[in-house]
């Protein structure tokens, strides 16, 4: 009889990469479920084809570099989906579908895969995407239906906006229900929430990063004199917040570092916001601060248990 | 790396283009590769403003070499190299004025390329003039292909052209990124990741069959 | 407020540490045919000189195995009987030890003990004597010498002797079952302690998941000099040493340094007991309380001899109950050593037998770090050990120092939480390995 030899821990804790990600993912079920209320098939095709296409990247290229496969981790599904989300309703679906390769391959494989990517796949792909077609990626639509839970009445202007931030109805609630214009994903910030709220609880995210990144944007907007509650929930700062700042592999191991990079974040956010040439700052903004994540690394040190203080 | 203490013609002309190709080989002048490779004309321009000026200064380098102080050759070969430069930067805005805007300030940039400086400095130096300017041949045509092949790349996708030929058809929306300065980094890294691939496996074939 | 550190896991939180299978079992005396006694189940000694041959017959308690220099001591027969071989035998760490397998004659004839009798008459300078005499080693898995460990040298200032009754261990309850029913023994052993090492504050310090030990503690320490009892928050691994000291007292043991250098002396609770039994009647340890636990039919909490074979033991438990064991481990899940065979022998510091099924014991595949912070966050003595992992990983041991990889107190926190399943603490120790190996022949 063969016995098992191992040093210790004997059994591990149960939550492991797969089920992280899968937590990921149904985090991100309330907000499918409010694009495919708001933009029907059309999002359904979106969110399809940018899935479909991050996962096949993912197998095409782990399968041709003779690499152990991993698609059972569902890291390749998340980044897909977040692109997919982070889609306008207007877009022809090659948009995505080219950022979900280009997330796979360029930023996240040519590093080295999984926990080695310097950018956030999904960010970086929708930084690509707006750069090189402006015109798709910023001319959204208002959804034709509405969501008021009969709570109050809704009057949107079906019409294209130019920007996801420039809602013709500024209206709190519209803004929480998601009756506005803006990426398929990101508009009903109620999905989103639900989904921050479900990170939260199942420990999938620490608290730093959202809470201080939304919490900078908002005191930033009031001191410029913005309405705070506006500002965090226009735009797509609490997506940005809940799902790609949250990314581990691209935000800082201190408690200390991640509540700097929420900080950093939500400050670039509103001067990108106000002074920038963007109509809205979140995508750059998490990008510059996955690129600061390697300082804070390294320069954040904390005390060690029983440090002899070196030279004094 | 030449094998033999004396370098031949040939095998000086060959290592400039491939073996020690300035771009992808020893990672010298990346500031014009990335930055005018916007296009495959602009790619082309730049490099042959390059060779000429290679050719001369390394021509003249070699020249005087023995009557340059030691200590003083540095900004001597600048002197050199900016004088050649001047030529083709006033040839380029008399007779190819639309290139020369293209290029704008890196045709005077040209005086500070490494490579040039490289080439004066490691080889002109201590090399007779004809085999120099063979040097400087080889180098400055293996920097042309390179950064026309990366301009070449940039321009399709970017632009949906190859030296401003439509191949893509008119229904291409083009990936305004790679003609952006991203897309430079991109392209030039992706490049030589697939030569140094290709390197490392003929390197792995050579060392089999030995 | 329950006391405690800063970092930790919660180890099996759906299992409840996997602690209700025995926790309220109570101590089953079990004894076997044969014992198997090693003789080097102390760590920072050498191993014990046999004093019989094969066919002399022993009595319950005769020393069998002489201690051997300053940190040496004695191995006592745990059974009358007659002894069967004196050998290398396969123990725990897939080496041989040397060995003495004792036939029992189930008699139990003790050999005459002579105590101190009170602990808090008897002259103090008599106590370690005793405790050395009666072979006692720490019982909580290091196993270092209790009277060498009490012998504070002069130059160190020691003011508290703190008893670990924190088991945060999974699925062992063989201390908590010991403070609850044995409560005076612990108060004594605590008492003894203090006097030998002429400290007056004592800490008894039990995780706040055991009301019941700590409620029978209290009463039982109620009236004795100096005696406190500390309630520390149940979480993994506030039984280490340095972290209950920084739980209880503040105090963190400077780097490289021992317990003595922060003021403190940390014993296990059964140690404390074993001593109390030495101090009073002179009676050597020769059982212990094992928890055998896991893929076993009757889980349970038995009163072993040391030297008990595993199988016996597991036997008197009812069996396994799957059919083929994956691993057995001697302690509990998080530091415990996987056993090489079924016939690994309890030895003083055995605080568990925890049998896993072939499934359990199968582990996932490493996949790559995803940067996750976990492991920084549970470490309880605040290191970096994703970066510690991949500095071992490349082999660069300069760079592990300087990252403090010496400071790791291998609690094996990082690999439980790591949602990769990277083995880091054992990347740390292989390497560690590595580094005191090249230090020794530097020397």
């Amino acid at each position: 009889m063969a016995l098992h030899i191992s040093t210790g821990p004997h059994l591990r804790s149960r939550q492991d990469t797969p089920s992280l990600m899968r937590d990921v993912l149904i985090a991100l079920c309330p907000a499918v479920a409010a694009s495919l209320y708001f933009y029907g098939l059309k999002a359904l095709w979106i969110l399809l084809v940018s899935t479909a296409c991050a996962v096949l990247s993912e197998y095409v290229w782990q399968r041709l570099m003779k690499k152990p496969i991993r698609l059972n981790d569902f890291s390749a599904a998340v980044t897909g989906l977040l692109i997919g989300l982070n889609m306008p309703a207007t877009v022809p679906v090659w948009v995505p579908a080219i950022g979900s390769v280009f997330a796979i391959i360029i930023v996240k494989q040519l590093f080295g895969g999984i926990g080695h990517n310097f950018l956030n796949p999904a960010l970086a792909a929708r930084a690509v995407l707006l750069t090189s077609w402006p015109s798709y990626m910023t001319k959204a639509l208002v959804p034709e239906r509405t969501l008021t839970f009969g709570l109050f009445e809704s009057s949107v202007d079906a019409i294209t906006s130019a920007t996801p931030l420039v809602a013709p109805v500024a209206d709190i609630r519209n803004l929480l229900m998601g009756n506005i214009a803006g990426a398929i994903g990101e508009t009903c910030k109620i999905a989103v929430l639900l989904g921050l709220i479900y990170l939260l609880i199942r420990g999938v995210i620490r608290w730093q990063i959202p809470v201080c990144m939304l919490g900078t944007v908002a005191l930033m907007s009031w001191i410029l004199g913005k309405d705070p509650l506006t500002a965090v929930l226009s735009g797509g700062v609490l997506f940005g917040t809940v799902f790609m700042a949250t990314d581990y592999v691209t935000t800082p191991m201190l408690k200390v570092g991640q509540a700097i990079f929420g900080v950093g974040a939500g400050i670039l956010v509103v001067l990108i916001r106000n002074y920038g040439n963007y109509p809205e700052g979140v995508t750059y903004a998490i990008l510059i601060m996955n690129i600061v994540t390697p300082l804070l690394d390294r320069s954040l040190k904390r005390k060690v248990y029983g440090e002899v203080k070196q030279n004094g | 790396m030449a094998e033999s203490n004396k370098p031949t013609m040939r095998g000086v002309f060959i290592n400039g283009v491939l073996n020690e190709n300035p771009t992808f080989r020893l990672v010298l002048g990346t500031c014009p590769t990335l930055a005018v490779t916007t296009s495959a004309i602009n790619g082309i321009g730049m490099g042959l403003a390059a060779t000429f000026v290679l050719v001369c200064s390394n021509f003249v380098v070699s020249c005087v070499r023995k009557l340059i102080p030691d200590k003083a050759r540095i900004p001597a070969f600048i002197v050199i190299i900016a004088t050649f430069v001047t030529i083709v930067q006033m040839v380029m805005q008399a007779f190819l004025p639309s290139l020369y805007d293209a290029l704008g300030l890196f045709i005077p940039l040209i005086v500070v390329n490494c490579i040039i400086l490289a080439r004066a400095e490691a080889f002109a130096s201590k090399n007779g003039p004809v085999i120099s300017a063979v040097d400087g041949l080889g180098m400055g045509l293996g920097f042309t292909c390179s950064i026309t092949l990366i301009g070449i790349i940039r321009e399709l996708i970017g632009n949906g052209t190859v030296f401003g030929i439509s191949l893509l058809g008119a229904s291409y929306q083009p990936m305004l990124l790679f003609v952006l300065a991203p897309g430079g980094f991109i392209t030039y890294g992706l490049v030589l990741g697939i030569i140094n691939a290709i390197t490392a496996r003929r390197q792995a074939k050579a060392g089999k069959e030995e | 407020m329950s006391k405690t550190f800063r970092g930790g896991v919660h180890p099996l939180p759906g299992l409840h540490q996997g602690k209700p299978l025995t926790d309220n079992k109570p101590v089953k005396p079990y004894v076997s045919e044969t014992v198997c006694i090693p003789l080097n189940m102390h760590i920072a000694a050498p191993p014990s000189t046999p004093v019989v041959k094969k066919g002399d017959r022993v009595l319950m308690g005769q020393v069998i195995a002489e201690g051997v220099g300053p940190r040496g001591v004695p191995v006592h027969a745990s059974v009358s009987g007659t002894v069967k071989e004196v050998g290398n035998v396969q123990q725990l760490g897939a080496r041989t030890s040397p060995c003495i397998t004792i036939e029992n004659d189930f008699q139990d004839e003790w050999v005459e003990l002579k105590g101190l009798g009170n602990v808090e008459t008897c002259d103090p300078a008599a106590i370690l004597p005793a405790i050395q005499a009666a072979g006692i080693c720490g019982m909580g898995g290091a196993g270092f010498p209790t009277h060498f460990k009490l012998s504070v040298p002069p130059d160190k200032k020691v003011d508290t002797v703190i008893l670990n009754g924190a088991e945060c261990e999974t699925f062992l309850n063989a201390d908590h079952r010991l403070m609850l029913e044995y409560p005076g023994k612990v108060v004594d052993g605590l008492r003894a302690a203090m006097r030998a090492a002429n400290v007056e504050t004592g800490y008894i310090a039990i995780e706040d998941n055991k009301r019941d030990a700590i409620a029978a503690i209290s009463k039982a320490a109620a009236g004795r000099k100096g005696v406190h009892v500390v309630a520390l928050r149940a979480k993994y691994p506030q039984g280490a040493e340095k972290q209950i000291i920084k739980a209880i007292t503040g105090r963190e043991v400077p780097s490289g340094k021992l317990p003595a250098d922060a003021g403190c002396i940390v014993m296990n609770v059964g140690t404390a007991a074993a001593v109390a039994d030495a101090v009073i009647d002179g009676r050597p340890l020769v059982e212990r309380i094992t928890t055998v636990t896991g893929r076993v039919r009757e889980p349970s909490n038995l009163l072993l001899r040391i030297g008990t074979i595993f199988l016996d033991a597991i036997g008197a438990c009812g069996g396994y109950t799957v059919e083929e064991p994956g691993k057995i481990i001697s302690g509990g899940t998080m530091t415990g050593i996987a056993a090489p065979s079924e016939t690994v022998s309890v030895t003083k510091t055995t605080g568990g037998i925890v049998v896993l099924s072939q499934k359990e014991a199968t582990s996932m595949e490493e996949s790559p770090c995803i940067r996750c912070s976990r492991c920084v966050e549970v470490c309880p003595m605040h290191l970096n050990p994703f970066k510690l992992k991949n500095l071992c990983d490349m082999n660069d041991l300069k760079a592990a120092q300087a990252n403090h990889i010496m400071d790791c107190i291998l609690c094996s926190s990082c690999s439980y939480i790591c949602p990769s399943r990277r083995w880091i603490m054992s990347s740390i120790k292989n390497a560690r390995e590595q580094i005191i190996a090249q230090q020794k022949k530097g020397v």
